[in-house]
């Protein structure tokens, strides 16, 4: 099957894990060996990951976690990815204090002094990755799903 | 309700307790944090907790909106009713396995499922309602789970599979839900229940049929109904046995051999029964059967 059929039929299609890999590392700094044990499948423009070993033949829905959206430039790491590879990240990392962090939860925009490149960031509080944040000129925009902000009065 | 007055041990008893509301319960999520973590930032909050007698990753909850927890939004606790955490004790997956969770959504037990194999392994989740497919994924994501696939079949004629376990949680009446949700009990009657019977056996036999020889098949719902439960279980004694069920610190009555005058096939008291006035719970209903 060629690659681009995917993206028109909507069915899963392997993918070679050092390619995704590869995207994480460069941005993230994160090992490819984090990647090991897990299978990759791009549907349309999301891939993917899943740790077993070997899929029955049904019609699947959903295949293990959706880790990346490759539809914009550049591709965009999904909050619940993040929260677990993001702990192997080693650049572009913003790290919080707890007055940014509620900010970060509760879905906000906020200012940070730091030097990064722009483009999706790990935000992290107390070591912790909170999730995906989007990095321009001094502002980091929280990326985080509506259902898993924080509401502002709690 | 009243329909139950024999079946039901120390009846008013029953009754009394119904208008007591429960605590929230929890379920650690040890695929993100360690337990002991957990119990330390839930005390750095201040929330009140403690833990079930009977399982260790299970939590009653003293604070309001959990879901709204920090812990709950990252995915380190799941807010999940006590006794539905028994039926994946049962099920008692193993990490490599390959388990089918035929009626899934909103994943509760499949994540639990999940945890207990370690993210290793294969979990079927099958959920054909589109919109209840949302909530399944989004909760294996905010859990972190990384060895489930959705598939959306009817669960009576999934096409295929051998499994090694399978878990049949089925839609039901929920009479045991009434101290979450008051009015379930007073709107059931033994009608629904038989219509809900019909769909409840097909899914029944279709799982024993895709387990594989040796396969377990655990059989749960949240009612009392004995046409929901025990007459549903008795349909597939052919091809499977019953297992007795027993958890220490938890205290179930023996499944109902005798219903409206008519006795029952097979030992059908090994399935177990919880009532909420006896250990201050909702009410639950499970049948654990080794495939032939
Ligand atoms: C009691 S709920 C399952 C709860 C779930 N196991 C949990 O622990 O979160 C029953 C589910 O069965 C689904 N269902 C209804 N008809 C079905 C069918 N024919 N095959 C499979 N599942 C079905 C319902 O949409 C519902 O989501």
């Amino acid at each position: 099957m060629s690659p681009s059929l995917s993206r028109i039929r909507n069915v899963f299609e392997p993918m070679n894990s050092s390619e995704v890999a590869g995207l994480w590392q460069s941005r993230f700094g994160i090992p490819e060996k984090a990647f090991a044990g897990y299978r990759f499948f791009r549907k349309a423009q999301s891939v993917w990951m899943i740790s077993a070993s070997e899929l029955p033949n049904l019609s699947y829905e959903a295949l293990g976690m959706r880790i990346m959206n490759l539809k914009d430039r550049p591709w965009k790491p999904t909050t619940c990815a993040l929260q677990i590879l993001g702990k192997h990240a080693t650049k572009n990392l913003v790290h919080l204090n707890e007055t940014q962090a509620t900010t970060f939860l509760e879905g906000k925009s906020l200012p940070v002094d730091t030097n990064l490149e722009p483009g999706y960031v790990v935000v992290l509080y107390r070591e912790e990755v909170l999730g995906c944040g989007l990095y321009s000129r001094g502002i980091v925009v929280s990326q985080l799903p509506k259902e898993r902000r924080m509401t502002s009065c709690s | 309700m009243e329909r139950y007055k024999d079946i039901i041990p120390n009846f008013e008893a029953f009754k009394a307790v119904l208008h007591r509301p429960l605590f929230d319960c929890c379920r650690i999520n040890t695929l993100k944090i360690e337990r002991a973590k957990l119990l330390e930032r839930l005390d750095e909050k201040g929330v009140g907790w403690r833990i079930f007698d009977w399982y260790p990753f299970g939590l009653k909850l003293d604070v309001q909106s959990p879901g709204k927890l920090l812990e709950s939004l990252l995915g380190y606790i799941h807010i999940q009713e006590e006794l539905s955490m028994v039926p994946p004790l049962l099920l008692d997956p193993r990490p490599g396995e390959v388990v089918l969770d035929l009626c899934a959504s909103p994943g509760s037990k499949t994540t639990q499922i999940s945890q207990m194999m370690n993210n290793k392994g294969l979990i079927i989740a099958n959920e054909p309602s589109l919109s209840r497919v949302t909530p399944l994924r989004s909760n294996c994501e905010r859990l972190g789970v990384l060895n489930v696939a959705i598939t959306r079949y009817d669960g009576r004629n999934f096409p295929r599979g051998s499994f090694d376990r399978v878990l049949v949680d089925a839609p039901c009446s929920s009479e045991g839900r009434e101290r979450r949700g008051p009015g379930v009990l007073s709107r059931s009657n033994r009608k629904r229940s038989l219509d809900l019977q019909k769909l409840q056996i097909g899914l029944l036999k279709s799982a024993t049929r895709l387990a594989k020889p040796k396969g377990v098949v655990i059989y749960s719902t949240c009612t009392y109904a004995p046409e929901e439960n025990e007459l549903v279980v008795e349909k597939v004694l052919d091809d499977a046995r019953l297992e007795r069920i027993s958890i220490s610190g938890l205290k179930e009555c023996p499944g109902i051999t005798e219903w409206n005058g008519e006795t029952m096939k097979g030992d059908l008291s090994k399935c177990a029964r919880y009532y909420p006035h006896i250990n201050d719970t909702g009410g639950f209903f499970v049948a654990k059967l080794i495939k032939n």
